[in-house]
């Protein structure tokens, strides 16, 4: 083939233009730490990013989900606790004027009725208690959940969080689950309450029988709760530790798609600076010799 | 016994080396001229005798000069820089889109989709926080806002394309009428000078970059163009074009010229493909979201015990005019979070937030918007890195044939100075021809006038 001065010019030009481009291509990889800087330069790896990229968004909501129900759960578990050291109380001061209610002045038998009624107001806040604002025992109604006469004021809707993909978590515990629902068997705890301080008020020793059984079913389903509520902990303990995991490996995973290789890319660019820099020099050696340069 | 007419043998030679020179001189200073062929200057014996060199013209004729290019190479360089600058462009368009598409980054549609479905996360979890509210539908401005920029940018890829077309469509006519011009030369002088082959050589691989042509040169020089089977150039006729509903049409008939490669093709590509394809795109994406939002949040309570609101507006189903329905826009809390109880419906709790988690759920969908951004984003990453790809192989095959077409006809310094070493010394050689001529004839006259 003739080879002339114009075509080594121009094939120079294009090998040296291309040499530097790939060498920008590598340095602009090193420099923004970015494998993908637009979709093209790996298709596949921008939709895997993208899903990547989604997966981590709701993960993050489903994280934040789990505090706000460990929050939730937790407020819930420290206010039965407080209700079962009260009710405890309540069973001691039953148990005592039981035995003796006959023996006992009105004055002492209002002491204790006074008392009782003061655990009722103690129980009644508790389970007025909010979580941020929201009501912890009134299902989704606005809440408060029970009146000052202890009328039950929510719903018997669950509260629930997403926990973990496609699987949902019931929250809270209702007031009706955990106080007993007004009218059903012996009502509400409040109501047993209130009959309790009026009969021991009143000495009637068949009334006192009656409600202490029924205080004892209602101690029952706050244990209940607070079971059901404790084993929600642990699980959702489990759940923000496996979230937290799987966060990692997304991470990692997303890194692996959209981080640059460092120590590979600068090795290449290395290379690709050499290979410049001798498609430069060979060019600048090759491109001004012609025949003129031995004429005289 | 030289007789005088030896004084013009060597005559000959110095006027044709001087031409050779000439024509050296030329070559060099065209050495770099886009579409310069190198010319050679043909030089032949007149000597028809033949007997012994004696008697008749002893010297040398020249018989013209020519050009060293190879028209089917030519004809393939023209062919191949169409495709280049088809696949160019293509390439280019598509990189252009997106770069208004930053994906995968934090503020790209995707980033912003996902965000809008954390909000309804945030609703869901605090059903009566007016700040989670609130922040809901700002997230939900900013995926409209971007939807409506998308639309916008790639309005201003297809507008720069039809600014480019008018452009092209008077090129193309410049260059026809410059076609023209040629045939009518050639038609009146039917031998043209190398020079004139070359200007119309250029004139074809330039129509041909712009429009894909075909060209087909007569017995009698001229030329014909076709662009997809219709006839643009013939003899003193050309076909006027003009920009029209995104591509090249024919005045008069108004028929599309059927460009099937060339800078033209790939315009008219983006215009009525590439661009449209991608708005629709961005549509389908828009009414998904319309349509799946406004379908959960319409059976949603508010927190005034309130349903069938729509959260989108539920006539604004393209990219171009999605809006937050003026049902809940600057209206937090009259967002439907809460999910209706059955049998009914009847309003749920006012702390309700299973609607919101229905929607936020809606992230993951399969057929929801966000899924079908990434198809989109999918498949232009796929787009742009094959064409990317076909540009860089149609590089590197244009390339090729221009450098065949170089090999042919470029000059070469070197040859050149050879060339004009050559001819200095044959002029030298000649003079000292004519002057030993001269020498004996003097020396012949001074002794017989003694």
């Amino acid at each position: 083939m003739r080879i002339t001065n114009s075509m080594m010019l121009r094939s120079t030009m294009r090998d040296v233009g291309q040499s530097l481009s790939r060498y920008q291509q590598t340095q602009a990889k090193v420099t923004s730490g970015n494998a993908i800087t637009t979709g093209s330069d790996d298709p596949a790896g921008t939709t895997t990013a993208l899903s990547i990229r989604r997966e981590l968004s709701q993960l993050d909501q489903r994280s934040r989900s789990i505090t706000d129900a460990q929050g939730w759960v937790n407020a819930a578990d420290s206010q039965l606790d407080i209700m079962t050291t009260r009710m405890n109380r309540a069973k001691e001061l039953t148990v005592a004027s039981g035995n003796a209610i006959t023996n006992m002045t009105p004055a002492a038998r209002q002491a204790i009725a006074t008392e009782l009624r003061s655990i009722r107001s103690d129980l009644l806040n508790a389970a007025n208690s909010t979580y941020a604002g929201r009501p912890l025992f009134a299902g989704t109604a606005a809440g408060p959940a029970y009146s000052s006469t202890g009328v039950y004021q929510g719903n018997d809707d669950p509260v629930v969080r997403d926990v973990a993909p496609s699987t949902t978590m019931t929250i809270n515990v209702t007031g009706n689950e955990v106080f007993g629902a007004s009218g059903v068997g012996a009502g509400s705890l409040f109501e047993v309450l209130d009959r309790l301080a009026t009969a021991i008020e009143g000495g009637n020793t068949a009334g006192i029988d009656t409600e202490r059984a029924n205080l004892s079913t209602a101690f029952d389903r706050v244990q209940a709760a607070a079971s059901n509520i404790g084993t929600k902990q642990n699980a959702l303990e489990a759940l923000d530790t496996r979230a937290k995991n799987d966060k990692q490996t997304l991470t990692s995973r997303l890194s692996d798609v959209e981080d640059v290789d460092l120590i590979e890319s600068i090795v290449k660019a290395k290379a690709e600076e050499t290979s410049y820099q001798a498609a430069v020099q060979m060019a600048a050696k090759a491109l001004p010799v012609s025949l003129l340069d031995y004429l005289r | 016994m030289p007789n005088i007419s030896s004084l013009n043998t060597p005559l000959s030679a110095m006027r044709a080396q001087r031409q050779i020179l000439d024509v050296t001189a030329r070559n060099i200073a065209n050495a770099t001229t886009p579409g310069y062929h190198r010319q050679r200057v043909d030089l032949s014996n007149p000597n028809t005798t033949g007997v012994g060199g004696v008697g008749g013209n002893n010297g040398v004729d020249v018989s013209g000069v020519t050009r060293s290019a190879d028209t089917l190479i030519l004809g393939r360089v023209a062919t191949e820089e169409g495709g280049r600058a088809a696949a160019d462009t293509t390439a280019a368009t598509l990189k252009r889109i997106e770069e208004l598409f930053p994906e995968p980054t934090d503020h790209g549609l995707s980033a912003k989709l996902d965000a809008y479905w954390a909000a309804w996360t945030q609703v869901a979890n605090n059903p009566g926080n007016m700040t989670a509210r609130s922040a809901l539908l700002s997230k939900a401005g900013t995926v409209v806002d971007a939807l409506h920029r998308g639309v916008q940018d790639l309005t201003t890829v297809a507008d720069n394309a039809k600014a480019r077309m008018a452009g092209i469509a008077s090129e193309v006519n410049d260059l026809t009428a410059r076609l023209v011009t040629f045939n009518q030369t050639v038609a009146s002088q039917p031998n043209p000078s190398a020079d004139l082959l070359d200007q119309r050589d250029q004139l074809i691989t330039d129509l041909t970059k712009l429009t894909g042509a075909v060209t087909k040169i007569t017995d009698t020089g001229e030329v014909n163009v076709f662009i997809g089977g219709r006839q643009v150039v013939g003899g003193g006729y050309a076909a006027q074009v003009e920009a029209s509903t995104g591509t090249l049409r024919f005045v008069g008939d108004n028929q599309v010229v059927l460009m099937t490669s060339g800078e033209g093709a790939s315009v008219a590509a983006t215009i009525t493909d590439v661009v449209p394809r991608y708005i629709a795109a961005l549509d389908d994406i828009a009414s998904t979201l319309v349509t799946t939002v406004n379908t959960l949040h319409v059976a949603g309570y508010g927190q005034d015990s309130v349903s069938g609101r729509n959260f989108f507006d539920p006539t604004a189903t393209t990219a171009a005019t999605i809006a937050i329905s003026a049902d809940v826009a600057g209206q937090p809390s009259k967002i439907g979070a809460g999910e209706p109880k059955m049998p009914g419906p009847t309003a749920p709790g006012v702390l309700d937030g299973e609607q919101a988690r229905k929607l936020a759920a809606l992230a993951s969908s399969a057929t929801g918007a966000s899924t079908k951004y990434q198809t989109m984003i999918g498949s232009l990453s796929v787009e742009s890195n094959s064409a990317t790809q076909r540009a860089a192989v149609q590089a590197t095959i244009a390339d090729n044939a221009v450098r065949d077409a170089d090999s042919v006809g470029s000059v070469s310094i070197d040859e050149e100075m050879t060339q004009m070493m050559e001819a200095q010394r044959a002029f030298q050689a000649a003079s000292k021809v004519l002057g030993t001529v001269d020498e004996m004839l003097g020396f012949l006259i001074e002794r017989i006038g003694r």
